[in-house]
């Protein structure tokens, strides 16, 4: 999922317990995903069945999966991937974690303890690496934070591209967290270096919608890479360690104040999923003028849904566009690119005659 | 006063305590009619185009009425159990109206987190506000109310050799126009159905807290409780599952009933705004025929071979 692998990895090898690196995500991870999934699941799911699969083929026999308790599918995950893989006859260990009352503390810290018995390391170092993993965790998101927003001003284009690709692949490749945390360290000064050209005013856009297919690029066909290439800076607000703050914060109320403020008028109550975030950053996209906001929506996303039908009006009230994408198993390139191009000429022509904006 | 209320969504199951209590506090009630193609029509021309069918629908009925009523009575359901929840679609619901509908009368909308009768009737003293300030007079209408909807039963039972249960939402199994009257269709072919209302609760829930966590959603539970409960206690020959297209809770409980159900015959029938009857049709008849000569005895080493080609059009490798 996105650059999580990264932090779990180091999790892993700070705590000495073998892991499986999932392989990148890619067509065939989704093909395999798809066949063994319900027909009408949502892409998410579609996918982590594909990782599922792929890594128990190359030997793993525990999986480690989140699931969260809200009134959308991502709680019910759990239940019926495992009851699909034993199906399969494989004969895997599914540790869960959630966050609903319902299970009680004791059980997260038996599950916890399940996990943690299998390393063999001290509790202090134990402790230490599920600090490291969160700093990685910290550090990839700002990265990939500052490129996407750094990409319209480059002097020079697709330094902030390359750098991104490039500090992947090292991560990818290297050993320990410490290693880890070095290389994202020389790669922020990388990318603060990268020299930027002050005159330049370019589109600005917010990338909203479901939490995993925002996140991992495979599912949303690369938007933000995409939208690199065409000089256009965009923003999301979530990310990884967003969603570990944010439900960390979730007993005390104090997640995420200002998108719920903005979010409380359209939306009064909760829905579930993502959906109070799409909208509420929505509307503070248009408050900060932005140019725009894509929207992602898994086929099928039912919180997702209720936010496109809000998000008109908010087109409304801050004359902020907004440009839906959904995707599926099957969504083609071809036709992506098209819908996102017409998107971005439509922004640019709305800036020469702003009168027209509307 | 006129209050409409729209014939869409769990109307089924709740406009009998609905009409007595608007009418006890003396408003004049206007209900939108059957769902017709037009209601339909109009639904799907308003409502985004990837919701689902129910939803549609719903928005149809709310057009229907917006120009006929003063206030437009919807229920936002939050949850109707403690710790679980509903579909997400309906916590949002009122909002996707008056997104998507302009021009929509006052609507009341007050949130029911739960039935039970203290917490719903703080709900009914919120929801009578702008109709009667009467104390009196809210309390009685809200006993009568209680109580004809304690009266009344929902579901099928029917009395005949063969028959099937029917599975899904109530919105789906009990609206003839968009289940295209399966019922009729299938008594014509001498089968009767039965309905998830005919198990009771503590089985539904013996069943669903097999599952290895139990489930958040009082949907998922109960349609996962009766189905298993009419399998187990052979209440039916076979089973059929209504569900919405693109539903995300069916989409889950469909494939968790699958799993359990082995060579039992099962069907799931996606209704949306595209299903046409001739398909329909067929699929029943060929259903229908196929429990047929399962109970004649003809099938008996039929299931040997593996799936059933007409309940299970994909099946799971390794099943
Ligand atoms: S938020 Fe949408 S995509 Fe994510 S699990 Fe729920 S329904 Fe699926
Ligand atoms: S439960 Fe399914 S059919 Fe019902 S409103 Fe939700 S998505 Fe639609």
């Amino acid at each position: 999922m996105g650059n999580v692998a990264f932090a779990a990895r180091a999790l892993c090898q700070g705590l000495e317990i073998p892991y499986v690196m999932p392989e990148k995500n890619n067509k065939g991870t989704l093909v395999t995903g798809a066949y063994y999934s319900p027909e009408e699941i949502c892409l998410p799911f579609k996918i982590m069945m594909g990782n599922f699969l792929e890594c128990i083929e190359r030997g793993a026999d525990t999986i480690l999966f989140v699931g969260s308790c809200g009134p959308c599918r991502f709680g019910e995950y759990s239940e019926l991937m495992m009851k699909i893989l034993r199906k399969m006859e494989h004969d895997i260990d599914f540790i869960v974690f959630d966050m609903s009352p319902e299970i009680g503390i004791g059980e997260i810290r038996r599950r916890l303890g399940k996990v943690l018995e299998r390393s063999p390391v001290s509790l202090a170092r134990k402790l230490s690496a599920v600090k490291k993993a969160m700093k990685i965790q910290y550090l990839c998101d700002r990265l990939d934070r500052a490129a996407y927003l750094k990409a319209g001003y480059e002097a020079r284009k697709g330094g902030c591209k390359r750098l991104l690709n490039e500090y992947k692949a090292r991560l990818y490749e290297c050993q320990s967290p410490e290693e880890a945390l070095n290389i994202l360290k020389l790669y922020v000064k990388k990318l603060a270096s990268i020299e930027i050209d002050k005159s330049k005013k370019p589109i600005k856009i917010a990338i909203i919608g479901e939490i995993y297919t925002v996140i991992e690029p495979f599912s949303n066909l690369n938007i933000e890479e995409k939208l690199m290439d065409y000089g256009v800076s965009s923003e999301r607000m979530l990310t990884p360690s967003w969603w570990v703050k944010d439900t960390a914060l979730k007993p005390l109320k104090l997640n995420s104040l200002r998108v719920s403020r903005a979010a409380a008028k359209y939306l009064p109550y909760p829905v579930g999923g993502h959906c109070k975030e799409c909208v509420g950053e929505a509307y503070l996209a248009g408050k900060k003028a932005m140019d725009g906001a894509i929207q992602i929506l898994p086929m099928g996303c039912m919180p997702e849904i209720i936010a496109k039908s809000i998000l008109p009006t908010i087109q409304k009230d801050t004359n902020l566009p907004v440009l839906t994408l959904i995707v599926d198993e099957v969504t083609g390139e071809a036709g992506f690119i098209t819908r996102v191009e017409a998107f971005l000429d439509m922004l640019s022509s709305r800036r020469k005659k702003p009168d027209m904006a509307s | 006063m006129k209050i409409g209320i729209p014939r869409g969504l769990l109307y089924p199951k709740y406009h009998i305590f609905a009409k007595a209590f608007f009418k006890a506090l003396g408003a004049e009630l206007i209900i939108s009619p059957a769902t017709n193609k037009k209601i339909l029509d109009e639904g799907v021309k308003l409502c985004a185009d990837e919701a689902c069918l129910p939803m549609k629908v719903f928005h149809g009925h709310v057009a229907w009425l917006r120009d006929r009523c003063d206030a437009l009575f919807i229920p936002r359901f939050m949850s109707i159990e403690k710790n679980e929840h509903i579909c997400p679609m309906f916590c949002g619901l009122i909002e996707m109206l008056k997104s998507n509908i302009n021009g929509l009368p006052r609507v009341i909308d007050e949130p029911i987190y739960s039935f039970h009768r203290d917490k719903l009737f703080k709900w009914a003293r919120r929801a009578a506000a702008g109709i009667t300030s009467d104390r009196q007079r809210i309390k009685a209408a809200f006993d009568r109310a209680w109580d004809m909807q304690g009266r009344t039963s929902l579901g099928y039972r029917d009395e005949y050799d063969l028959k099937i249960a029917l599975i899904g939402h109530a919105y789906n199994v009990f609206d003839e126009f968009v289940n295209m009257d399966i019922r009729k269709k299938l008594n014509k072919m001498g089968i009767g159905i039965v309905t998830g209302e005919c198990v009771g609760k503590s089985d539904i829930e013996a069943q669903a807290a097999k599952l290895f966590k139990k489930p958040f959603w009082t949907f998922a539970k109960e349609y996962y409780g009766a189905a298993l409960s009419i399998f187990k206690n052979s209440m039916a020959d076979g089973m059929i599952y209504l569900s919405s297209f693109s539903c995300g809770i069916d989409s889950v409980v469909t494939e968790l009933i699958k799993i359990e159900l082995g060579d039992f015959p099962f069907m799931v029938l996606k209704l949306d705004e595209h299903t046409g009857e001739a398909g329909y049709n067929t699929r029943l008849e060929a259903f229908a025929d196929m429990l047929k000569r399962r109970r004649a005895g003809f099938d008996n080493n039929l299931s040997q071979y593996g799936q059933c080609g007409i309940c299970r059009t994909r099946s799971l490798p390794g099943a």
